[in-house]
């Protein structure tokens, strides 16, 4: 009776150790695959970055519960330079209309709404301009990339692809721009129903790529110790 | 003749100020939906803000008709 008791103890506690070290054995691959990124890229954690290696807060709907999020890249802040300009130029547009004459006989009461209205749109305008920058992501995790597009309002993309399913890896910087702030057009093509993923105006599209070719390289090994 | 004229323009005025208010409105309302969509999609630190500034500007289009229904 007390020997069936404990062959019921053992026997699954051999198990849960072999588990036990085969989740260690994952989690070291992935700190080691995090510290080769960090070496990469380099520390960038804030929320309003460019390139978020290894993001705290970052989540997205798609995501598998096992799936580690390792970098999420958003188009180069410089790219918001244009519409940042044209923003601050609608601010200071109404206190420049005092100075025509017209626009002192127009009654306070219209031309206090026009204001209003003014200010609305120039709003509109900034919050629409910040939220398409703020959630076209491409997403690099140990599983799979992601891009995640919105480019206006109501037009929401969505495409992803195995790393596994990675065929070839392309990046162009073209124009000054591109050439003076380090950004440009990573195409990824691949093996999925999807034949290409890009990704525009990513910054320092040759780190995306590098973090590209060791996940690829990761995946292989894997693949060969898997077989062995 | 001139107070006639007078009373349809304040009329076409007072109309096309509502109408354009509660397109704004609308337009607002989708903003806060699709805040809310995006931020469900893709989740960071910065979303309950940016939810916050959404519904601030539905408030502005909510006080825009107000004003366009008192003003004109």
């Amino acid at each position: 009776m007390t020997r069936s008791s404990d062959l019921d103890k053992v026997a699954p506690d051999d198990v849960v150790e072999n588990k036990k070290e085969e989740t260690l054995t994952e989690i070291k691959k992935t700190n080691n695959l995090k510290e080769k990124i960090y070496e990469i890229v380099g520390h960038t954690k804030h929320s309003l970055s460019s390139v978020l290696v290894n993001p705290d807060v970052f989540n997205f709907e798609e995501r598998d519960n096992q799936e580690e999020i390792l970098v999420v890249a958003r188009p180069h802040w410089i790219t918001n330079l244009s519409w940042i300009l044209i923003s601050i130029l609608m601010i200071l547009a109404p206190a420049l209309l005092k100075f025509i004459p017209i626009i002192k006989d127009i009654p306070t009461k219209y031309s206090s709404l026009g204001i209003l209205v003014w200010f609305l749109l120039t709003f509109a305008i900034i919050f629409e301009n910040f939220l398409s920058w703020y959630f076209d992501v491409f997403i690099i995790t140990d599983k799979r990339v992601i891009d995640i597009d919105f480019n206006n309002l109501l037009d929401k993309k969505f495409s992803e692809a195995k790393l596994s399913m990675i065929q070839d890896v392309t990046s162009r910087v073209s124009g000054l721009g591109q050439t003076m702030f380090n950004y440009g057009t990573i195409h990824i093509q691949t093996a999925a129903e999807i034949s290409y993923i890009t990704f525009d105006k990513v910054p320092h599209p040759e780190k995306i790529i590098k973090i590209l070719q060791l996940l690829r390289e990761e995946k292989e090994i894997n693949k060969g110790e898997q077989k062995e | 003749m001139i107070n006639e004229f007078g009373g349809i323009f304040h009329f076409l005025e007072k109309f096309l100020g509502i109408v354009g208010s509660v397109i704004y409105l609308i337009f607002s309302l989708v903003v806060v939906k699709q805040v809310n969509t995006m931020s469900k999609n893709v989740k960071d630190k910065f979303n309950g803000i940016l939810i916050t500034i959404s519904y601030i500007h539905l408030l502005g289009a909510i006080v825009l008709i107000f004003l366009a229904l008192t003003i004109l």
